[in-house]
């Protein structure tokens, strides 16, 4: 790795740490500072007021959990286009061609889940 | 690793972020101020006007207030999960700043794939949403979280195929050079030559940054406050400074590719970008108090039928149009 991408990488790590710091200062300060009550109802999980019915931690049917999959397809595919902008142009019309095959096969996961009936619930 | 430690563009870094952080605190305080008087304003009535002059101090008692609150953690809650989405959702805030070129000069770091940076960094959040939610053992904060999970991931898509869009037509991911192409004038700007991609762009980042008329995972009629139903004090804190920093991200990359950056008419400079980058986070300011709460289902479907597949022609005819001119 040449020393510069290093030192940009080590960049990177000092914003990330100075984000850290003031991120836990305030919490740690609150921490001091405030009150520490302590009542027989102050833990209880929050449901509106009433006495909490059961755990959260239980399976719930989300229903659009279909639409987390045409995600996967997309997120991954759109990836590929990054490097592809940063050559496009550079050849008459060959990377066009590949784009429109690209985009196209695409397009073809939202005309099937549509078809298939995933956006009506 | 010593020669890297002793870079000394290690002091300018330094230095850069602890000014970020400063600016990210004092614009949460100024945006605090911002919508709660133009909230009021909307509805016809002062807002904020007991805390000093026309209520100018009301945001810092606000932040004392909330220093000064108990920090609770409910008994069933993971400990781990709970204490640390907080936490998680702000560590990625400072490095999105990195590559904003608020001047040619005024800029942290020159990362020449800066856009790269910014996607990878926004996508953190939704994890820390997830970590909340999962952590606190609320059922409205599970609900809130799942939803904020399937609301990132879908407006992720067209958001950057709109930028894809715009980058296709510089072939560059480095926000100074996109700036750097368009000129001062408004109809040199990437909006006028790309007006769908700056559609779809900015109804994707309102949607990212869980601003109404999308704040489904915190909607406060119907789930309390989603996520972070459970949170007091400064955790809330932390989550609501983590919201309005990437607002400010969101609106200051829609400045540098679609509104010129610092480039403006007459007087190019820093003050151009923050004025720009202003105007968008009120308009997002302006659509909470405009527009209600869309649906859940309505909220995916205007995604995945209108936004993305305009996007994707979008993209298409850029690339055709490029190769015709």
């Amino acid at each position: 790795m040449p020393p510069h991408l290093l030192s940009d990488y080590l960049f990177v790590l000092v914003f990330l740490l100075v984000g850290l710091v003031f991120a836990i200062a305030p919490v740690l300060l609150a921490a001091i500072i405030t009150p520490r009550g302590v009542g027989l109802k102050r833990l209880t999980t929050y449901e509106s007021g009433m006495a909490p019915i059961g755990q959260a931690w239980i399976q719930f049917g989300v229903s659009y959990y279909l639409f987390a999959l045409i995600f996967l397809a997309f997120d991954v595919d759109v990836l590929y286009l990054f490097p592809v902008l940063v050559a496009y142009g550079s050849f008459p019309w060959r990377d066009l061609v590949g784009i429109a095959l690209f985009v196209g096969i695409l397009s073809l996961a939202i005309v099937y889940a549509w078809c298939k009936g995933v956006f009506e619930w | 690793m010593e020669a890297t430690l002793l870079d000394p563009r290690m002091f300018r870094i330094v230095a850069a972020a602890m000014a970020l952080a400063a600016f990210v605190g004092l614009n949460a305080l100024v945006l605090v101020y911002l919508e709660r008087k133009i909230a009021g304003h909307v509805q016809r009535r002062p807002g904020p006007f007991e805390v000093g002059p026309h209520g100018l101090l009301q945001p810092l008692a606000d932040a004392l207030k909330l220093i000064g609150k108990q920090l609770f953690r409910p008994a069933g809650a993971d400990a781990l999960l709970f204490w640390m989405a907080p936490v998680v959702s702000f560590i990625p805030v400072l490095p999105l700043f990195l590559p904003i070129p608020f001047d040619p000069d005024l800029v942290a770091m020159h990362v020449e794939p800066g856009l790269l940076l910014i996607l990878a960094f926004t996508g953190i959040n939704v994890l820390a949403l997830c970590m909340a939610g999962w952590g606190s053992n609320n059922k409205w904060s599970l609900l809130g979280a799942s939803r904020a999970v399937a609301q990132s991931v879908a407006y992720e898509i067209p958001l950057l195929m709109a930028l894809l869009a715009v980058t296709f037509m510089h072939g560059s991911l480095n926000l100074s050079e996109i700036v750097e192409a368009q000129g001062a004038w408004p109809w040199q700007w990437n909006a006028f030559i790309q007006p769908v991609a700056f559609i779809v762009y900015f109804t994707c980042a309102v949607a990212e940054t869980n601003r109404a008329p999308f704040d489904l995972p915190e909607a406060e009629s119907e789930l309390t406050a989603g996520f972070h139903t459970e949170y007091s004090g400064m955790g809330f804190g932390l989550f609501f400074l983590a919201e309005y920093a990437n607002m400010i991200v969101v609106c200051a990359v829609a400045t540098a590719l679609f509104l010129g950056g610092w480039q403006g008419p007459f007087f190019s400079g820093w003050w151009w970008f923050l004025a720009k980058t202003y105007a968008l986070l009120m308009v997002i300011i302006w659509f909470r108090w405009t527009y209600p709460r869309v649906r859940f289902d309505q909220l995916l479907n205007i995604n995945w039928k209108w936004l993305l597949p305009l996007s994707m022609v979008n993209l298409m005819v850029t690339a055709l149009v490029m190769k015709l001119f």
